[in-house]
């Protein structure tokens, strides 16, 4: 029942949420602009520092806010050109021809306006730690038994195929396959999608996958419900590579550093004889996280060394995420409930729809999507979407609270100052 | 040998109807699965290779069925996994593996790893103390592998010391021929396959020699079969050219050896024979490179030239490499030598001689560090020995304290 753990810690939810929870936005809330000034500010101040002289992690900074600063200049001109035109309209010496030229322009220029703060919006979201960072899938049946295993496989196939048709150059970790002569049933597998920036894009996959149809295996034409739970994980770079990155997990002051103390090393041998007495072909190795009681192990490898280093990947991704979403937690937790989180729900197949209760999105080519291709990509954009539309939210919640605060404490000042 | 149960076996049989025959090898369910899915990727890979080159239309499928069939049988028959798949990854390498030639353990890999550590180590040790003009001295770090067998220490050493040390030398030696040109593949292969830097090629050599001739006598330093004596190799390698070739003293050199390790044949006669040494490496790895030959003429005859060790005594069969290997240790002012032993007990045996061979000024003037490792929970854990069993290996340091004391 191991494989469950996940799919137990998180409940399944109907979906009955509204169809497109996704509003549309037409204007920036002040908040948010406040906050693309600040940041547009700090550019041009980083810019002109740059001017002066070079330093790598200013121009880091610096490149991470141009974004912002460029759409919000768009976003001001626009504007302004919509004042300017109102003006003209409104200004009663502006002859007949210019009055339908200022028309025309404003329709264009209102029209343009909600995708330019859409997008000024999405610039502002801070960008997740882990976005440029290749990354592991691991794919786990949940219940269901055998149909789950089928299943699981097919999400594997789904993955590498998707992978591949994108130039992501993913490898398979690990496939460990349920006893029995098929080879399709699975109990777990670790893709390894090596492009940089894997984790962005996949990260929309994270969560619970049902399926409902009947299943191969089924004799009496029954209807299965079955579950698969797919985590995205970060994959960090070999040590050494980036010593000035703050992902750098050999650091102790590093927030992904792991005590190698704290992890127990397993390599499933018995006693006996050993060196030239023996030739065991046996490399399976399992490493415990203690503290958190994370449990790796992996033996597809003929090298011990390469299962060691497989292993120790997966354990650093497992015990990064954990850190990360409980962070992500931790903010929850100080937006005092106003807004969940990036919910991980998932992704319901039946029969032949594909329905993803998060974008609400559904599809109905489910061969398509199964067989990793564009159906499989719009699902996951719509997600994205989605996904980068709570995080406007949140955002947008979290500055709410912040200026609260901060009205709070000056009204104390100004409390205080009277007395 | 514990008795497999017959429900384990026909569990097996549910499974896969290979994995019985594996599992007369394997003994455990799990690695018998592992062997069946790297023998399965096996046959495929040649099938499609094969018919890539002369493409049979005609059931492709069922030729690596049948070929898949064949390599259980022999495995069931303890044929080794590494001769039938033909390699052996060995640390980040790949070494070739050819019956007549011993295959590479995971054991001798941590050893090779720890050793490469404290070459490291000892590195940065003196160049911390020594001065700047040390630096451009282009005098190489120099290694010395014996009884090389595939080459896999010596490759792996090469693989792993490369990055940090510019000027390398690492020379392997074997008295099998087989074993050697074996080695010289394994240095092509991990070259063509980009897992060795292309100046391994230079750096490395690998040398015919008996590790256990006697030194250079009567005999000019020969063998009578023609192999050459790992003395006269020696001193030709560390000797600088045209400075006392064949001296009256050979090999008593200043510049030395910065390592020396070796995996000898340790097994002793009654081990191989009573069921310690498993079937498989009995019947299909070679005895030469096990068992180390039984010296009678040695003990008997009267010795032409006498050996500082001959009055040690009986050293037993299974040990004789260790006391030459130590000997040549001495001479070749070795700073650390890294010895893989059968077990805690040879281990403990190997110390002893060690204190009772080692010349006595040396002892005064730079103290020896001895240690059998892994003596510590982590590293035991960390390369996966078991806390009593198993093998072990012995390293010796020379002069560890010797910086301030100079």
């Amino acid at each position: 029942m191991l494989q469950c753990g996940r799919f137990m810690r998180q409940p399944l939810r109907f979906s009955l949420q509204p169809f497109l929870r996704r509003t549309l936005h037409t204007g920036v809330s002040p908040v948010l602009l406040t906050r693309a000034r600040l940041l547009a500010a700090e550019h041009a101040k980083l810019s002109s520092r740059l001017a002066d002289s070079f330093d790598a992690k200013i121009a880091k900074r610096a490149g991470e806010l141009a974004p912002s600063a460029a759409i919000l200049k768009e976003w001001d001109n626009a504007n302004e050109s919509i004042s300017e035109l109102k003006a003209l309209l409104e200004d009663p010496e502006t002859d007949a021809e210019l009055h339908t030229l200022a028309t025309e322009d404003l329709e264009t220029s209102r029209e343009a306006l909600p995708s330019l703060s859409d997008r000024l919006k999405k610039s502002l979201i801070p960008r997740h730690p882990f976005a440029d960072l290749p990354c592991l899938v691991e794919i786990r049946p949940g219940a269901g038994g055998d149909e789950a295993g089928l299943f699981a496989y097919e999400m594997m196939r789904m993955y590498m195929t998707l992978c591949s048709r994108k130039g992501l150059r993913p490898t398979i970790l690990k496939q460990d396959v349920e006893d029995g002569p098929s080879e399709d049933r699975l109990l777990e597998a670790v893709i390894e999608v090596e492009a940089d920036g894997a984790y962005d894009i996949l990260r929309t996959e994270s969560g619970v996958h049902r399926v409902q149809r009947v299943p191969a295996t089924e004799t009496k034409g029954r209807t299965h419900t079955s579950a698969v739970s797919v985590m995205v994980l970060p994959s960090f770079p070999e040590s050494g590579s980036a010593s000035d990155n703050a992902l750098n997990f050999d650091d102790p002051t590093s927030d992904y550093y792991i005590d190698p103390q704290e992890v127990r090393v397993e390599k499933m041998r018995a006693g006996g004889a050993g060196g030239q007495h023996v030739n065991k072909t046996e490399s399976a190795i399992r490493l415990t996280h203690i503290p958190t009681n994370t449990v790796v192990s992996m033996q597809d490898e003929r090298s011990q060394h390469a299962n060691r280093r497989t292993a120790w990947q997966m354990l650093r991704a497992k015990i990064a995420e954990a850190r990360q979403e409980a962070r992500e937690q931790e903010l929850v937790q100080l937006r005092r409930g106003a807004m969940g989180g990036v919910a991980k729900m998932g992704r319901e197949i039946r029969f032949s729809r594909c329905t993803d209760h998060r974008s609400g999105i559904t599809l109905h080519n489910l061969d398509d999507v199964l067989a990793g291709g564009d159906g499989l990509e719009s699902v996951m954009e719509s997600v994205r979407t989605w996904i980068s539309d709570r995080e406007v939210e949140a955002m947008v919640a979290e500055e709410l609270a912040k200026a609260e605060e901060q009205e709070k404490k000056e009204k104390k000042e100004k409390g205080q100052n009277k007395k | 040998m514990p008795r497999i149960r017959p429900s384990a076996l026909i569990k097996a049989y549910r499974d896969n109807p290979l994995l019985p025959l594996l599992l007369k090898e394997c003994r455990t369910l799990g690695s018998a699965r592992n062997e069946l899915r790297w023998l399965r990727e096996h046959a495929l890979r040649t099938s499609q290779t094969r018919t890539r080159q002369q493409p049979n239309p005609t059931t492709p499928l069922a030729e690596w069925k049948m070929h898949l069939i064949s390599m259980c049988r022999q495995r069931s028959r303890g044929y080794p996994l590494q001769y039938i798949l033909g390699d052996q990854p060995f640390g980040d390498l790949e070494i070739l593996c050819r019956p007549g030639v011993l295959i590479p353990r995971p054991d001798t890999e941590s050893y090779v790893v720890q050793a490469a550590k404290l070459v490291e180590q000892m590195a940065t040790a003196s160049e911390r103390s020594s001065t700047s003009t040390d630096k451009n001295d282009p005098k190489p770090l120099r290694i010395l592998d014996l009884c090389t067998g595939t080459g896999c220490i010596t490759l792996l050493l090469h693989a792993l010391l490369s990055p940090r040390f510019e000027h390398l030398r690492v020379m392997g030696i074997d008295i099998s021929s087989k074993a050697l040109s074996l080695a010289r593949k394994n240095l092509d292969h991990n070259l063509q396959q980009g897992l060795l830097t292309h100046r391994a090629s230079t750096d490395i050599q690998f040398h015919r020699a008996d590790v256990l001739g006697f030194p250079p006598g009567a005999d000019g330093g020969d063998d009578a079969d023609g192999i050459p004596n790992v003395e006269k190799i020696l001193s030709e390698y560390f000797d600088q050219p045209g400075e006392t070739e064949m001296s009256e003293a050979p090999l008593n050199l200043e510049p030395g050896c910065d390592l020396l390790i070796s995996n000898p044949p340790y097994i002793s006669s009654s081990d191989f024979r009573n069921g310690t040494t498993a079937r498989s490496v009995r019947l299909f790895e070679p005895k030469l490179a096990l068992v180390p030959p039984l010296p009678p003429q040695f003990q008997q005859s009267p010795n032409p030239t006498p050996t500082p060790t001959s009055a040690m005594g009986d050293v037993r069969p299974e040990d004789i490499f260790y006391r030459r290997i130590l000997e040549l240790s001495y001479k070749l002012r070795t700073k650390v030598t890294v010895l893989e032993c059968g077990d805690i007990k040879q281990a403990e045996r190997v110390i002893e001689m060690h204190n009772f061979m080692a010349p006595g000024q040396d002892r005064f003037q730079d103290p020896f560090d001895v240690q059998v490792w892994p003596n510590n929970e982590q590293d035991m854990a960390f390369y996966g020995f078991h806390h009593n069993e198993g093998s072990r290996c012995v390293i010796i340091q020379r002069g560890v304290r010797s910086s301030d004391s100079k």
